[in-house]
């Protein structure tokens, strides 16, 4: 293969013969006449064919510095006297990338060029040819006229669906064209005038921008070819073209036109002194705003693709003017970005055409076709920006340049752009997952093939450009592969990909804790081997449970390479593959489709803020070590608010916890513990990076851990509350994380050796017990098909062991001696005195006696009173559910015991960062200034004086009567409620009217408010595209003058 | 009302954008170096007198072709995006029966006008004029018959033909450019013979012939088709 | 001379403007449109002028010699040539276009086409 390649290269194909054989195949073509279809769309895919390959091998030759950029003269004389032509490795990607799109995009419209006859296909082929050129050309005016080939191509093609929406929408194409082309037609032959060439070299050279009248033409030039790019607002036009034409049209129109005009204007942008620079990448900001608020109320596909398009193309104009095109990351930062929009709109573009739902609800019927469903995704994932898809590197690398010139009010218009994008797509998403599928219609496989070939070169594509970026090389794709593997084998039972997850996971384990230290030795465990954990119940699921493992493993892989990251890019490539595994199989509950998207937002915003955090940390300094947060140069407490402030989405910190109830309540049974005993700790893995690297005790920082402190002991009450106000026993245990999360957070940002024993002691008691509860509680409402507690009741006698196991949990989490909550507890008091937050302490004090409230609710509706008629024939959870919940007793039991065993070498990894006032041990009693301890001695006693009142009572009771309950009868009347004849039914209403006002949905209305506002700003702005296409003209032409006028004003 | 005074608002804001182009403008007394190099170069280089046609076809061909390709492309699309569903000839007569005398006259007429065509394209690197002129001429031939008699059909079959074989012949000059002499489209494949003869000047006879050829018959074709949607009207 | 040249293109060009942008009738439009392409026509061939030059033909009155002191230039008389053709072709295609509306829904009225918005 490299042979045949070397042997290409030697006889480099001069560019010149894509337009020789593309137009001597067209004018052919055109000899043929309509009847012979066949052979001229043969000829067609063979001149396409042609013109890939010798965009191939330029790029092959170039890059492998085999050959040199060529010059081609045309007529045979030098420029500027005549016309040329340049093949440098810029001009080889992008003419490769079009003429990629091109070959698979006439296979993919192969059935309506061969219904329209040769006359369509001369159009499709003089397009690409006219592509091309302008991409090759360093002539001015010849770029002017192969532009306008390229517009009137497009033009001819827009008709090729049938109907009256696409010929207006194509009259309004020709209208923004016509006009554009006359302002880029004054510019040029201005520009003529006062440089004196058309050559572009030599006009750049002359550098019009010293000379007034010069400046002015470029300043025609360069936004006629913005215009092209359709800029925000001055775009309505180009969104009903993408909206009404061929599918196989709009995905050209996007990725190819696209891309050939980008790179056109990057040709000219050397024409533009360094202001004009600033205004393109003003309006490509404001483009890449303006378009994705605009699409987050649409509901037809296509156009909103369209909005999706021109916002993409408006980030990469931005890039263009932001970054000096020297900058060596330029070119990577903005071929990452741009080949994710390449593949991803023309693969979205593409699908759009395949399953022929207009609405974006009825996406749906994706499902009925796994690879499409994955390609959707793939192709959504990286629109937004994800790993390991090429635009989560380009946006990596852009915000640490950005970063390190100080630009933060252009990351920050960026990310809430980008923000806007997300609502919409992952709402499309989640769409598509959860809605009910329609039927889909036949796929025709030259549709399907270029859907599937344009998937694959995304991932291959990342997999290069990570390998360009700075520490890219660092990132380990291990879990990624295991994803791969468990994907490819999505079609067996669910027992075998369950045990190779199990396996997946042991090994990652296996691999990562070696030499670890003990901070991330806990977090391995409690990723990892509470991953084993929580993966076991799965294998109580007959059939193929579709999609699962792969989602979960990207979960667990993502978790295990956040432990395994030592720079912030690993780190962050950790974080966004958890969040995507994570949202993946959050949605996979029932009723989950809200919550998930509610999750995903928060987690989103989360990861922009802890970027522009990282962007902060990198700014200044050299590298990307994870070392560098302890020395943050600029605005350092800001950058570790806004880092604090986006691992607290994860941990649900008060304000940003509206998520959690919805995402974790409706979550599959054997879900829930991955996320609330697994996930959440994520979040304070990142939280505890960051203090640590604050300096510990002696940190800068005392103001913020305050507020933290109180944002902590806050949460603890809020959550608490809330879980005693539910009847559904997995969002009363999901309002719980809420509330043990805060008091963690509160514990850590005491800043103190004992805080911190008791933040790592609660996160170990959470993990244990929050596992056991949701494994118990998730097995009973799978069991029993309902989440109300007020259904269920008395039952003890038939799940005992499940009883035991809650009892356990309960009792752990409550701190009752003599199980490890206590242990927290204690060390909870001293870390409080010791540091004096008695106000915020005494908040938590009281969040925890309401803690008791709900977790006698708990127990007392599910086990307790009486049974329900409908429960008679209830068995005990399967071995399933019940092995892991008792492997984690063993763990709670043991902790219980020897706390020592784990406490003792976390006080002495913490020493170092804290090291006044420790914790001192003597056997198995532990010492603080305040007092001693000695769980051994307690537990002895407490377990001794169990087993004798245990053995009392059942001495007593040797003789006593079973009675069997009967059918409770009224008289004459029923209640009308179900749920009224559950003694345990709201029965805290009584504390709703003093402390209602606690749980008062008020932050819940604040994040509603705040989302209308968008949607109805977005939907109000959205009322300028009238549909008229006069007034689209009337629009572009306004841009001209309002950029010209906001231009004059600043020269 | 309100709308127009806008839209003149917006202009006159336009007007701003032309009134600096025109203070900046000034007048010119000598050419740019560029057109000083052809003035002075172009007859030994290319050898034709009409420096425009040497601009056009040679030095700016890849344009030309450019051009010659637009037209190409609007017959394409007008006639796929026009084409009438197989209606029946003998329906479709005009109210009114065009009367003998312009029959006779445009017939008359046509030959002439389509000479006069041929030769503005074959000396185009001598005169003013040249391919597209010429061009546009022949096809005016056929905008007389169409005007003077709706029946009259252009035979599509002979247009296209014309069409294809003097775009292929182009496109083929230009590569035999690459092959024989400097570069894409170079008009030395041929000796530059006689400065100020018809036949000199390399290839640019041949080339603004087919450009004429061509030229003439995408504009008959574009005609055709809009002529058999006219056809279609009549009908309704 | 230029002055007369340049402030009658400029106003062809608003004028072709003014009409595509209010004009609601769209064959009227594309009547803006030529307009339009006639003042950009008429501005390139202005800005190749020369004071006193004549056609760049180097005919037996020009002469080869010193030609470059009596000629106008010929590059924007080669660029207006396919600015011409290029707007031949966009106003060709536009009348197909209006036509197919026009069969459509039988009205000419740029507001009548409408389906597509927000």
């Amino acid at each position: 293969m490299v042979n045949i390649l070397s042997i290409l290269t030697m006889n480099m194909i001069s560019p010149i013969n894509i337009i020789a054989v593309s137009l001597g195949i067209a004018f052919f073509m055109g000899l043929l006449g309509n009847k012979a279809q066949r052979t001229s769309y043969i000829l067609l895919i063979a001149a396409l064919l042609f013109n890939t390959i010798v965009s191939l091998q330029w790029l092959y030759g170039l890059a492998n510095n085999l050959v040199e950029a060529q010059q081609i003269f045309t007529a045979g004389y030098k420029p500027p006297f005549s016309i040329n032509l340049l093949m440098g490795l810029n001009e080889a990607v992008i003419a490769s990338l079009i003429n990629i799109v091109g070959l698979l995009g006439a296979i993919y419209m192969g059935s309506t060029l061969k219904k329209n006859g040769s006359g369509s296909q001369v159009v499709f082929l003089v397009l690409f040819m006219s592509l091309n050129v302008i991409v090759l050309s360093r002539d001015l005016f010849n770029i002017f006229v192969f532009l306008e080939v390229g517009s009137i191509a497009v033009a001819g093609l827009v008709i090729l669906q049938k109907g009256v929406k696409a010929v207006s929408a194509g009259f309004k194409y020709m209208l923004a064209t016509g006009i554009i082309a006359g302002i880029f037609l004054i510019g040029i032959i201005f520009i003529y005038r006062f440089t004196g060439s058309l050559n572009l070299d030599q006009i750049i050279q002359s550098n019009p921008a010293i000379k007034q009248g010069a400046l002015i033409s470029s300043f025609l030039i360069l936004i006629a070819i913005i215009l092209e790019l359709k800029p925000f607002p001055a775009n309505g036009w180009a969104l009903d073209v993408y909206q009404a034409a061929h599918p196989g049209l709009s995905a050209i129109l996007s990725s190819a036109v696209g891309t050939a005009n980008l790179y056109v204007l990057y040709k000219f942008t050397g024409m533009a002194g360094d202001s004009l620079m600033h205004y393109i990448s003003l309006i490509g900001i404001v483009t890449f705003v303006g378009s994705n608020l605009l699409g987050i109320n649409q509901k037809k596909a296509r156009r909103l693709l369209g909005y999706s398009s021109v916002g993409q193309i408006g980030l990469l104009i931005a890039i263009m003017g932001l970054l000096p095109h020297s900058n060596s990351n330029f070119k990577l930062i903005f071929f990452g970005i741009l080949t994710s929009h390449y593949f991803a709109k023309a693969g979205l573009f593409w699908i759009s055409g395949i399953i022929k739902a207009e609405n974006i609800k009825e996406w749906s019927v994706l499902r009925k076709k796994p690879v499409l469903l994955f390609l959707f995704l793939s192709f959504i994932l990286a629109l937004l920006g994800f790993p390991p898809f090429p635009s989560f590197w380009g946006k990596w690398q852009l915000v640490m340049e950005l970063s390190a010139q100080g630009q933060f009010a252009v990351i920050i218009a960026i990310l809430v752009g980008s923000f806007f994008e997300v609502v919409y797509l992952m709402r499309w998403a989640g769409y598509s997952i959860k809605l009910e599928a329609g039927t889909l219609p036949e796929i025709k496989l030259s549709k399907y093939i270029p859907v599937i070939l344009f998937g694959l070169g995304l991932y291959a594509v990342g997999y290069f450009v990570s390998q360009s970026v700075e520490f890219g090389n660092t990132i380990n794709y291990l879990p990624l592969l295991v994803v791969a593997v468990l994907l490819v084998v999505d079609f067996l039972p669910a027992f075998v990909k369950n045990s190779l997850s199990i396996l997946a996971t042991g090994w990652f384990a296996y691999l990562l804790i070696p030499g670890q230290d003990t901070i991330k030795f806990i977090f391995t465990i409690i990723f990892l081997v509470g991953g084993i954990l929580t993966l076991i119940p799965g294998f109580q699921i007959k059939g193929k449970r579709e999609g699962f493992y792969p989602s979960a493993m990207l979960m667990f892989g993502g978790l295990a390479l956040l432990i395994e990251a030592s720079n912030l890019l690993q780190f962050f490539f950790a974080w966004e593959i958890m969040t995507i595994g994570s949202y993946f199989l959050i949605i996979r509950g029932k009723k989950s489709m809200p919550h998930a998207l509610s999750y995903m937002l928060f987690s989103v915003g989360g990861a922009y803020l802890i970027l522009l955090g990282f962007g902060m940390v990198s700014a200044g300094n050299s590298g990307l070590s994870l070392d560098l947060l302890s020395s943050i140069k600029v605005y350092p407490v800001l950058a570790m608010s806004l880092m604090a402030v986006g691992f607290m989405t994860k941990t649900a910190s008060l304000g940003l916890h509206i998520w959690l109830p919805g995402a974790h309540g409706e979550a599959e049974s054997d879900v829930s513990p991955m996320v609330s005993a697994i996930l959440l700790k994520a979040g304070v893995f990142g939280l505890i990076l960051l203090m640590l690297a604050s300096g510990g005790e002696q940190n800068s920082y005392s103001g913020l851990f305050y507020v933290l402190g109180w944002i902590g002991a806050l949460t603890a009450l809020v959550g608490n509350l809330g879980a005693i106000f539910q009847e559904d026993a997995k969002r009363l245990l999901a309002y719980s994380s809420i509330g043990q999360l805060g008091y963690i957070l509160f514990a850590f940002a005491i800043m103190t050796h004992m805080g911190w024993l008791t933040g790592l002691t609660y996160t170990i008691n959470h993990f244990m017990f929050k596992a056991i509860l949701f494994l118990a509680i998730g097995g009973i409402v799978m069991k029993l098909g309902t989440h109300n507690m007020y259904e269920m009741g008395g039952l003890i006698k038939k799940m005992p062991f499940s009883f035991i196991a809650v009892l356990i949990g309960i009792i752990t989490l409550a701190g009752i001696p003599p199980l490890s909550g206590f242990g927290g507890k204690w060390l909870f008091y001293n870390a409080v005195i010791m540091k004096g937050w008695y106000f915020q302490g005494a908040v938590v004090f009281f969040a925890g006696t309401i803690a008791f409230l709900y977790l006698f609710k708990l127990i007392y509706s599910v086990f307790l009173g009486q049974l329900k008629d409908n429960h008679r024939n209830v068995k005990e959870l399967s071995i399933w559910f019940l092995l892991p919940q008792y492997i984690l007793i063993i763990g709670i039991m043991v902790f219980s015991a020897k706390p020592d065993l784990i406490l003792k070498p976390i006080g002495n990894a913490i020493a170092m960062a804290f090291p006044s006032n420790q914790l001192t041990w003597e056997g198995t009693k532990a010492l603080s200034t305040l007092g001693y301890w000695d769980a051994t001695t307690i537990m002895v006693v407490i377990g001794g004086m169990f087993v004798v009142l245990l053995g009392w009572l059942m001495f007593m009771s040797r003789k006593a009567q079973k009675v069997e309950q009967f059918n409770m009868v009224y008289a004459a009347e029923r209640p009308e409620r179900p749920e009224l004849t559950h003694v345990s039914h709201n029965i805290y209403a009584g504390y709703n009217k003093a402390l209602g006002f606690l749980v008062a949905p008020g932050i819940t209305n604040f994040w509603n408010y705040t989302t209308n506002l968008v949607e109805s700003t977005g939907n109000f702005i959205r009322r300028i595209y009238s549909g008229n296409g006069q007034s689209y003209a009337i629009h572009l032409v306004s841009y001209i003058v309002i950029v010209f006028i906001i231009y004059l004003t600043a020269i | 009302m309100i709308r127009n005074i806008l839209i003149i608002a917006i202009l006159a804001g336009l007007a701003t954008v032309f009134v600096s182009l025109f203070w900046n403008f000034g007048s010119s007394d000598t050419l740019t170096p560029l057109a000083t190099h052809y003035a002075n170069n172009g007859v030994e280089e290319v050898g034709a007198p009409n420096l425009v046609t040497s601009v056009i076809v040679t030095y700016r061909g890849l344009d030309t072709l450019g051009e010659v390709t637009i037209l190409f492309l609007v017959a394409a699309i007008v006639s796929f995006f026009l084409k009438t569903e197989n209606t029946n000839k003998e329906e479709n007569s005009p109210k009114r029966e065009t009367s003998e005398i312009i029959l006779t006259a445009s017939r008359l007429l046509m030959p002439i006008v389509m000479v006069l065509g041929i030769y503005v394209f074959v000396n185009g690197h001598l005169t003013p004029g040249g391919g597209f002129q010429g061009g546009a001429i022949v096809a005016t031939s056929f905008v007389l018959m169409l005007m003077a008699n709706p029946r009259f059909q252009i035979n599509h079959r002979i247009i296209a033909t014309v069409e294809s074989v003097s775009g292929i012949s182009f496109v083929f000059i230009g590569v035999l450019g690459i092959l024989l002499a400097g570069g894409f489209l170079d008009n030395k494949i041929l000796p530059l013979g006689t400065f100020g003869k018809l036949f000199s000047a390399g290839a640019i006879p041949i080339i603004y012939s087919l450009v004429g050829l061509k030229v003439g018959s995408e504009l008959s074709n574009i005609l055709s088709n809009f002529q058999g949607i006219q056809m279609k009207n009549y009908k309704q | 001379m230029e002055t007369i040249a340049l402030i009658t293109a400029f106003a062809l060009i608003l004028i072709g403007l003014f009409g595509i942008l209010s004009n609601k009738n769209i064959l009227k439009i594309i009547i803006g449109f030529s307009l339009f392409d006639t003042g950009l026509h008429v501005l390139i061939v202005t800005v190749g002028y020369i004071k006193g030059g004549t056609a760049p033909i180097l005919d037996k009155v020009v002469g080869t010699s010193n030609a470059a002191d009596k000629i106008v230039d010929p590059i924007p008389q080669a660029l207006v040539l396919t600015a011409i053709v290029i707007g031949l072709g966009v106003t060709a295609l536009m009348l197909a276009y209006a036509l197919k509306l026009y069969q459509a829904k039988k009205s000419l009225n740029i507001t009548d086409f409408k389906e597509l918005k927000w």
